[in-house]
């Protein structure tokens, strides 16, 4: 009887969408409880999902009265319950934000359930087309909020992506279609034996289908050349949103990916055709390489982490075409660890946006003086995503590091030591990156304002850094001037971080940001470190997964 | 009773006690290290020839190595390091050596016993370098004038320690292949060191000899720390430079006689310009090294003849170098003036000190009754033997080179007792030396004139190497042996006395090399520091620069391709994302289905 939780758990936001707008009618204010209480019974479900696949192994559920593979499934392993384990969380905690920076209004809220539901869709189902309409529930509900805020910009990005995000839909429901075709069957399970049995891994119906399937995916998981609108999407949204899509969205579709090559199309698949892990792989590696390098080229942080996005989901692509066992436990442990990390990145430099109005990088000088709490939560984070242990992003990077060289050894293909120094290369352009913010945070601006306290940060603000300098920077401003030069900090606004009027006070720490996602920001900070722990505790939960792919 | 000895490595049981002085009080610290410093020489005596063997041989690393190597030469180092160290101990006593002098010292001894009993060059190198690394800190704990001494003392052997051990590398790896890899650092694996380390080893062993030019650490080093500190360094590192020169070298060569007698000659004349006291005897022990070199270079050219005169005359040197050091200290620890110039008249109130410089002087200059005239009479009579390049009187250029060296001896040792004893009235009425101080040195100069008289010298020939083939050649007393003597002794004291003011005047104006090595070393090293300094911030500069350029570029995408002239929008928009997207499936197709 268990497995009535998955459609329930789908089920839930999905109806709860409705609330809102239908509540709306009555109430001004109805959209923020009507998530909470959703998403918080979502997280419920979520934990009762987990631990019954723990005690049962995989679930399944048979929607309606059809069986499979005739009907609808819905099934839930070890993969689908760690992402939707992120999905409930990520939900849930981005709603603390959402409260406090908007966008406001019930219509909003519905949205945001929608999402969610359509997520959680993605993740439970068992039967590809279900998953293209679960991706196209995600994608609507993701083009609505990206314009949420009503600005142009972002309607500008939500439009580019609502036409490309669309096109990639249909050569994903083109690839599912060619799969119909060739196996006659959608139930993910069935088509495995399938195309075994009516067609063959060589068969060119079924290699189409595949590339479409990929191409498709790749643009909603975002790749090097097919990025475009990612970039413009996560920066122009209103941050609540960005904190939601960044962390979710890519990694849902990223899920499908590796659902649909492992579980559907299969091990054995890819290791068949070359060809078709080796374009991946070189469109992965260039992902990696693109993604970090322009990311270490943007000043405005949610562009930066944008693109830094592109650089992590090219691992995992390269995890998944590398095909073996350690890679892909890291591609899965990546994808999860990803998700938090940009998260808790996310929602920090919103908290940052909001407290502060500091939105580049510039306007980050000593930013860890003003606001320790969620400058130290962002700086740990930050060196996560780099891959410094012990995180998640450590553990995640370092399977894949690893699986790459293994699958270069005894006679292998070289593109898994190829892909091996890319990961290193963009690990070096992370640094590089997360480094400006962190020498941004704690080394730019010094001289400027030596600990007058809050006071007189306003009046230096108000009259420019030189009279500031001169004021009280005294014997030491040339040298500290020299000092920001030769490290390469951008001259001019060097002034120090001024909150925004009416930014928020609190009698526990001196950071002018909301409360309540502070909290939530430090918890994902710490969660991410503790995970890093727990890289034997991941490898136990995802063997059996893994077992059964690679058997 | 040898099996129990031979399990026991003196170095241990050395540095035990080094840390037993610092923990004990004064007193029972250093009867502890007296006992420990007269057990490695009742060790080495009761061994004997019977004991010889390679004891304490183990595998470290992969390579054998022999921890307590005993054969006759070891023996013999074993034994006059032991007593020397002994005598050295009560000398430290009673001249009120602070405890940490006398630890650093025992541990310093401890070192050079290690490097004495080694039986592989893995072994003799670990040991050879702890050896400079503690007589460093010997000189340090003295502070002062010590510390830069100390400096540039360090610098030297390090230096040194590394070119040696570059030539144990080079033997090793030349020897891989002749004899089984865990052997090649074996003493039994081959005679001496390696031909392809040669140069290596004669510069890193010489530093420690004090060849000519890398000498002058000597007689900056050794004045400087405190007396009983002097005493110990003045015999351990040079001699056992000697010793360790044998084992790489016991084939000889005629440029290392050469060497030696020209050494000799070098450090004799240098002491001759000295006033302070330890400082003169400090370059005469570049000039008694020089007697040993020669007699080992001779070892092909002339024989086991050779050899034994210059172990014996390292031997006899530990002794009266030793001694020498003593009664300078006693007169430097009771007047405290360290100007021979400001002595005079002190042999009326140090009657014992004056004695013991007396004995320790006939022994150095040679004279009969005296351990130095048997064992410098062996080398010179080896040298008879030389006529490379012959010059006055039928006699070759080694021969007249250790002749000069003597005469040169006597003379600096004639002015050193003259100037400290003698030489006007009494300005100083110090007392004479303490009991402790006394016992050391009566030690000391007792084995001087043991191991010296017509009686007793056989003795002497009995601790040497080949005692059976050097026995019958050897005829101190006879009369040639004598006048040779006489003439030497004459030549001194007329050459002093004749030569007095002449020498006075150049003592102001002749300065050694390091005048000039000093300085050069200074600048040289401040040149390529800031040479170094300056091409790195140059690479700096230009790094930098470089990056600066790339993230401009970075930053600016747009503006670096107008200014290349291609004013071109570069973000993608709608159209073209849909462009890229139906180009990557198109691609993806193609592949897929075709690949």
């Amino acid at each position: 009887m268990s497995d009535v939780l998955l459609p329930v758990a789908i089920a839930l936001p999905l109806v709860a969408a409705t609330l809102p707008i239908a509540l709306g009618l009555k109430y001004e204010r109805a959209g923020w409880p009507v998530a909470a209480v959703a998403t918080t019974a979502l997280a419920g479900l979520a934990t009762a999902i987990g631990v019954e696949v723990a005690r049962d192994g995989t679930l399944s559920h048979a929607l309606g009265t059809y069986e499979p593979p005739i009907g609808i499934e819905l099934v839930a392993d070890e993969l689908s319950v760690a992402v939707l384990a992120l999905v409930a969380v990520v939900s849930l905690a981005t709603l603390a934000f959402a409260r406090v920076a908007g966008p406001r209004g019930n219509a909003f809220y519905s949205g945001y359930l929608l999402l969610v539901g359509g997520l959680t869709g993605l993740v439970l189902t068992g039967d590809l087309f279900n998953m293209f309409v679960f991706l196209e529930i995600v994608g609507i509900s993701t083009y609505a909020l990206i314009a949420a805020d009503r600005s142009g910009a972002s309607a500008y990005a939500s439009l580019k992506y609502l036409v490309v995000g669309t096109v990639g839909a249909s050569l994903y429901l083109l690839g599912v279609g060619y799969a119909f075709l060739a196996t006659g069957t959608l139930n993910m399970l069935d088509m495995q034996v399938q195309i075994v049995e009516q067609a063959s891994y060589a068969d060119p119906l079924i290699r189409a289908s595949y590339a479409l399937i990929v191409a498709g995916l790749g643009l909603k998981i975002a790749v090097f050349p097919i990025h475009a609108w990612q970039p413009d999407a996560y920066q122009r949204a209103p941050d609540a949103v960005t904190t939601i899509v960044a962390a979710l969205v890519s990694t849902a579709s990223a899920y499908a990916l590796i659902r649909v090559s492992y579980t559907v199309f299969t091990v054995d698949f890819l290791a068949a055709n070359d060809a078709i892990t080796t374009v991946m792989l070189i469109v992965a590696g260039a992902s990696i390489l693109a993604g970090s390098a322009l990311a270490a080229m943007q000043s405005d942080l949610k562009r930066m982490f944008a693109y830094s996005s592109v650089a992590q989901f090219g691992m995992i692509v390269a995890a998944v075409a590398l095909a073996n066992e350690t890679a892909l436990l890291g591609g899965i442990v990546h994808l999860v660890g990803h998700g938090l990390l940009k998260f808790g990145l996310f929602l920090g430099v919103g908290l940052l946006a909001l407290g502060y109005g500091a939105r580049e990088l510039d306007d980050l000088a000593s930013a860890a003086r003003s606001a320790p709490y969620t400058a130290g939560a962002v700086a740990l984070l930050g060196l996560g995503l780099v891959g410094i242990p012990p995180s998640i992003g450590f553990l995640g990077k370092w399977y894949i590091g690893v699986g790459a060289v293994e699958a270069s050894m005894g006679g292998g293909d070289p593109a898994g030591i190829g892909i091996a120094v890319v990961i290193f290369v963009s690990t070096l352009f992370t640094l590089s990156y997360v480094a400006r913010v962190i020498e941004r945070f704690y080394f730019a601006g010094v001289g400027l304002s030596d600990g007058h306290g809050d006071g007189s940060h306003g009046d230096e603000h108000g009259d420019g850094s030189d009279h500031g300098v001169a004021a009280d920077g005294g014997s030491e401003s040339p040298s500290a001037q020299t000092t920001d030069a030769l490290i390469g900090g951008d001259e001019g606004n060097d002034s120090p971080l001024t909150p925004v009027a009416g930014a928020p006070r609190s009698r526990f720490v001196p950071d002018r940001v909301p409360p309540a996602p502070l909290v939530i920001l430090i918890l994902a900070a710490l969660t991410t470190v503790a995970l890093g722990f727990g890289g034997y505790a991941l490898f136990e939960w995802f063997d059996p997964f893994l077992t059964e792919v690679f058997a | 009773m040898n099996p129990i000895l031979t399990s026991v490595p003196p170095y241990v049981l050395l540095a035990f006690a080094a840390l037993a002085v610092l923990a004990l009080p004064r007193r029972s610290g250093h009867a502890v290290a007296a006992l420990a410093t007269a057990f490695t020489f009742a060790q080495a005596v009761l061994l004997g020839d019977g004991g010889t063997g390679a004891h304490l041989a183990t595998q470290l690393f992969g390579f054998d190595v022999v921890f307590l190597n005993v054969d006759q030469f070891s023996l013999l180092m074993g034994v006059v390091v032991g007593f020397l160290a002994t005598a050295a101990v009560l000398y430290a006593y009673g001249t009120e050596a602070p405890t940490w002098v006398t630890a650093f010292a025992l541990i310093y001894v401890a070192t050079t016993v290690g490097t004495i009993y080694a039986g592989d060059w893995l072994t003799l190198i670990f040991f050879w370098e702890l050896m400079a690394v503690t007589s460093t800190l010997l000189v340090w704990q003295y502070g002062g004038a010590a510390v830069r001494a100390g400096y540039r003392y360090a610098l030297f052997h390090g230096i040194g320690g590394t070119v040696f051990l570059g030539a144990v590398v080079v033997h090793g790896a030349s020897m891989l292949g002749s004899v089984p890899a865990a052997e090649i650092f074996l003493f039994s694996s081959t005679t001496g060191i390696h031909a392809s380390a040669t140069v290596l080893a004669a510069i890193g062993i010489g530093v420690n000899c004090g060849f000519i030019f890398l000498h002058t650490w000597l007689p900056d080093t050794y004045p400087r720390p405190h007396v009983a500190a002097s005493v110990f360094l003045s015999v351990f590192t040079t001699k056992t430079a000697v010793y360790v020169m044998y084992r790489a070298f016991p084939e000889g060569g005629m440029w290392l006689a050469y060497l030696g007698g020209f050494m000799a000659v070098y450090g004799a004349f240098f002491a001759l310009l000295q006033y302070d006291p330890r400082r003169l005897l400090s370059y005469h022990i570049q000039a008694q090294v020089g007697y040993m070199l020669a007699g080992l270079g001779l070892a092909t050219a002339v024989g086991d003849f050779a050899v034994t005169g210059g172990f014996a005359h390292l031997f006899n040197n530990v002794l009266y170098k030793s001694l020498l050091f003593m009664a300078v200290g006693v007169v430097i620890y009771r007047t405290g003036v360290e100007d021979i110039r400001d002595m005079g008249g002190l042999w009326r109130v140090m009657p014992v000190t004056f004695l013991v410089y007396l004995v320790g002087a006939a022994s150095i200059t040679a004279v009969p009754g005296f351990n130095g005239f048997i064992s410098k009479g062996m080398v010179i009579d080896s040298a008879h033997k030389i006529h490379n390049f012959e010059l006055l009187f039928g006699e070759g250029l080694l021969w007249w080179l250790l002749i000069l060296g003597g005469v040169g001896t006597f003379m600096s040792f004639i002015k050193l007792g003259y100037y400290m004893f003698f030489h006007g009235s009494a300005t100083l009425s110090p007392k004479d030396a303490t009991a402790f101080q006394t016992a050391g040195m009566v030690l000391a100069g007792g084995a001087c004139v043991f191991f010296g008289t017509p009686l007793t010298y056989t003795y002497l020939v009995d601790l040497m190497p080949f005692t059976a083939e050097v026995a019958p050649e050897l005829h101190p007393y006879s009369a040639s042996h004598l006048t040779e003597s006489a003439w030497l002794l004459g030549a001194g004291f007329v050459g002093f006395f004749a030569l007095k003011r002449p020498l006075g005047w150049l003592a102001h104006h002749m300065r050694d090399i390091d005048a000039v090595t000093y300085p050069a070393a200074f600048y040289l090293a401040r040149g390529s520091v800031w040479g170094v300094t300056e091409l790195w911030a140059a690479v700096d500069r230009w790094v930098m620069h470089a990056i600066a350029t790339v993230e401009w570029i970075g930053m600016h995408p747009r503006e670096t391709l107008g200014r290349a002239g291609a004013d071109v929008e570069i973000r993608t928009g709608i159209g073209r994302s849909v462009l890229f997207l139906t180009l990557a499936a198109g691609v993806a197709l193609f592949v897929f289905v075709l690949g």
